[in-house]
């Protein structure tokens, strides 16, 4: 077992299990944030307090979820240091300053706000309320622009040549848009704002299914509905739009991702693999369920436009094939499912199923959207090693490897803080999903006093009786 | 190295070490609180002690994140290095946050309270230590060649990080207790002044002994301190410190509410300042200093631009939610 000895190898592992652990909150947050701020909008113009209500109840959620996404997400702005100093002390200049960004401009915002969002309805008048929710969804939006940023000049930079080992930025603007930025941002926060709609839907049909508060939480699953229905036709757009991106900027890993060796000859489509036994050592496939013509067509969208083989690419410059080939496959079958999902939900719709005496019977439609909502974080995992692994063996694309950007740590060591980050990850997953177990059994505080009421009755603004505001002192 | 790049460069000494003040000010006393929440006595004064950083905890550890990014895009070399050198007491740390963080809500949905309220306590407590330890090993100085750390992953376990790593834990649990002074009321407030006191004259024999030991670390430090006339111009730092810290046991003595936390304020930011003269130019002491490891001045401006005019705004917004958020905590816990 040389993997347990070799510190790159570790430290990939590691970076991967703390990147891939830590994706799964910031996902729910960015999107159950902005469903906050419409809850809130919905309540302020149309006074109905179920959506108050509803605020309220998503938001002890969104709490729970937001702590562990907090503390999970400092191991990764480390790490870089720790144990990718060449890469850090060689793109700080570039990659530093956009955590940096990251930190000041999106995080700050999301965390300065956080805390009057969530309990600050009483002191706060309603404006400002709205004002605090809206500044955690775009700090969070934003938090994903700029990583995203990052982690799309690693894959297609751009505006930076190396000088004496060192990335110098010749263009901010051309580094930060770089070409593979848009789509990468795009469809990583559609990502987001699916998970998030899943998840809301989910919730909301299983109390639909158990016929509790069902007046209460048909309204948020039609609101997740009717969002779902324009967020997940999207979804496959932007994702094929970043693949003609990839097409153009990183080939090889286009090749990975879809096993495909032999350059198709002028004149003849490439056929696209639904399944494959990729074979790197001879550079094949062993067998493989091939459709002719169809990677042509979506690659280059026509039936015989040419695209690379990975045999056009030394070996060393190969990324590895299996994973990226049936990840990607997972991702894109869990993205067609729920557009599936999505017009048997408005067919059940249009036949008038989505009332509150109705919806309860539509066992399998509500059940399907219950199972959504894992299917929808796989489908974000399998996402992101489909990235980062097809941009192996590089950790910026095609100017530095990822062996040369490993810091020379023990690897004892980093195996160490490995098993350690596992099994406090898994300690966390297991008492979050207990807790988010029983904060949906408990279910929403239909009776709690509305913050207007409370404003006006004057105890909400002034500090707790025995304050110490005026301490001589 | 060019002289714009140094000019800027000694603006990103000063800012990064505003942040980093910030954060070991405001995350100090939430580290304290935790610290000092191992002698709770019970779940509902610790869940108390715990409310009273609900709201602000969150933001206090963003300090971090900030100061992180502005380290790593102004001085990628230090990053690379510090951060590599001391692996062990980084992952530490960063265990001992993760654990303490994620307590805050575990601990109020919880039904068996107390393994969240240890985890909360014993978090702090490492996350505390493991920056002593950091701070203790980068002024003990770090062998470095080029751009890489020539040292071994257990150089930073010698004396004086340890020692270092006291000072923190008790100027922590001194910022702690000064903060639940103000916070609290009843039993919870009248023993921190008891610990704020004792935290205090911890402190106080640490930041001697660590104080007389730096110069002899190095000659550049030496060199400040004992040779005239730069020697006039930082004593009065000491000697602030020590009014200071005399105030601040006189206003524990007379049971004032917002003074003690005033006065700690004055004697961390004393001790800071002269930690950052003894330094300068110094990032990583023997060899790494601003003109050797300073990014671009390009990049030291767009920064300048997107991180440096932000702060003010980053405090005013952080204020608010202080204000928002003044006066005693209610015993009902964490949530509003």
């Amino acid at each position: 077992m040389d993997i347990l000895f070799d510190t790159v190898i570790l430290s990939q592992l590691q970076f991967a299990l703390t990147a891939m652990f830590h994706i799964l909150w910031p996902v729910l947050t960015i999107g159950l944030s902005l469903f906050l701020v419409l809850l809130e909008v919905l309540w302020l113009k149309t006074r109905d307090a179920d959506y108050y209500r509803h605020a309220r109840f998503w938001s002890k959620l969104l709490l729970l979820n937001f702590g562990v996404g907090v503390v999970s997400g400092i191991p990764l702005e480390f790490e870089f240091g720790t144990n990718w100093a060449p890469f850090s002390i060689a793109a700080g200049d570039f990659f530093g300053n956009i955590l940096g960004f990251e930190g000041a401009m999106a995080f700050m915002l999301e965390a300065g706000f956080l805390g009057i969002m969530l309990f600050g309805w009483r002191r706060v008048p309603a404006g400002i309320h709205l004002f605090a929710t809206a500044m955690v969804a775009f700090g969070a939006s934003l938090s994903a622009f700029w990583i995203m940023a990052a982690n799309g000049w690693m894959q297609t930079p751009a505006g930076v040549h190396f000088e004496n080992g060192i990335i110098v930025v010749d263009s901010y603007a051309a580094a930060i848009f770089n070409p593979s930025m848009p789509t990468s941002v795009l469809h990583m926060w559609l990502a987001c704002l699916e998970t998030s709609l899943f998840v809301i839907g989910g919730i909301s049909a299983w109390y639909l299914l158990k016929q509790r508060h069902s007046v209460f939480f048909l309204k948020s699953f039609r609101l997740a509905v009717l969002a779902a229905v324009i967020v997940t036709p999207a979804q496959i757009l932007v994702g094929d739009a970043g693949g003609r991106v990839m097409a153009e900027h990183q080939p090889a890993k286009l090749a990975a991702i879809e096993g495909h060796w032999q350059t198709n000859p002028l004149g003849e489509g490439a056929a696209w693999a639904l399944l494959a036994w990729p074979d790197a050592q001879n550079q094949r496939n062993r067998w493989s369920i091939e459709v002719p013509n169809l990677l042509s067509l979506i690659t280059t969208h026509s039936l015989t436009g040419q695209v690379e083989g990975l045999r056009e690419f030394p070996v060393k410059d190969q990324p590895p094939v299996w994973v990226p080939f049936y990840t990607f496959r997972l991702m894109v079958l869990a993205g067609m499912t729920f557009v599936g999902l999505m017009l048997w939900s408005l067919w059940r719709w249009q036949c008038g199923a989505f009332t509150a005496h109705r919806i309860s019977g539509e066992r399998a439609l509500l059940c399907a959207w219950i199972t959504a909502i894992p299917v929808a974080y796989l489908a974000v995992e399998m996402g992101w090693l489909t990235r980062e692994v097809g941009r192996q063996p590089w950790i910026i694309y095609g100017l530095m490897r990822t062996e040369a950007a490993a810091s020379a740590l023990p690897a004892g060591a980093v195996g160490a803080t490995l098993i350690t980050y596992f099994v406090i990850y898994a300690l966390l997953f297991a008492v979050f999903i207990v807790f988010a177990a029983r904060l949906i059994r408990r279910g929403p505080d239909l009776d709690i006093l509305l913050p207007a009421a409370a404003l006006k009755t004057g105890t909400g603004t002034t500090p707790p009786a025995g304050g110490a505001a005026d301490q001589p002192d | 190295m060019d002289a714009l790049q140094l000019f800027l460069g000694n603006i990103w000494f000063f800012l990064i070490g505003l942040m980093l003040v910030l954060y070991v000010v405001l995350d100090g006393f939430d580290l304290g609180v935790g610290i000092l929440s191992l002698f709770a006595g019970d779940e509902d004064n610790r869940g108390v002690m715990m409310a009273s950083l609900g709201s602000v905890w969150d933001a206090n550890e963003t300090w971090l994140v900030v100061l992180g990014g502005a380290l790593f895009g102004a001085f990628p070399l230090v990053y690379g290095i510090a951060l590599h050198a001391l692996y062990i007491p980084v992952m530490l740390m960063i265990f001992g946050l993760i654990f303490r963080g994620v307590a805050f809500e575990f601990h109020e949905q919880a039904r068996r309270k107390s393994p969240w309220g240890v985890a909360f306590g014993a978090g702090s407590l490492v996350a505390a230590a493991s920056q002593g330890l950091i701070l203790g090993a980068v002024i003990g100085g770090l062998p470095v060649q080029g751009d890489r750390y020539t040292g071994g992953i257990w150089d930073w376990l010698q004396p004086f990080p340890l020692l270092v790593a006291a000072g923190v834990v008790f100027g922590y649990a001194l910022l702690g207790a000064t903060f639940l002074i103000i916070k609290t009321g009843g039993e919870i407030q009248q023993r921190s002044y008891y610990r704020a006191r004792f935290s205090a004259w911890a402190m106080f024999g640490v930041a001697v002994a660590v104080t007389t030991w730096t110069p002899f670390l190095h000659d550049h430090i030496a060199g400040k301190w004992f040779s005239l006339p730069a020697f006039f111009y930082i004593a009065p730092l000491p000697l602030a410190a020590m009014l200071a810290f005399l105030l601040l046991m006189r206003s524990l003595q007379k049971g004032y509410e917002h003074a003690p936390f005033a006065y700690s304020l004055i004697v961390f930011l004393c001790s800071f300042a002269g930690l950052a003269v003894s330094l300068y130019p110094y990032l990583l002491p023997p060899s790494v200093t601003i003109a050797t490891a300073a990014a671009s001045p390009k990049t030291q401006v767009f920064m300048l631009t997107g991180i440096g005019m932000l702060l003010p705004i980053m405090l005013i917004y952080n204020g608010y939610q202080y204000f928002v958020f003044r006066g005693k905590v209610s015993g009902r816990g964490y949530h509003d």
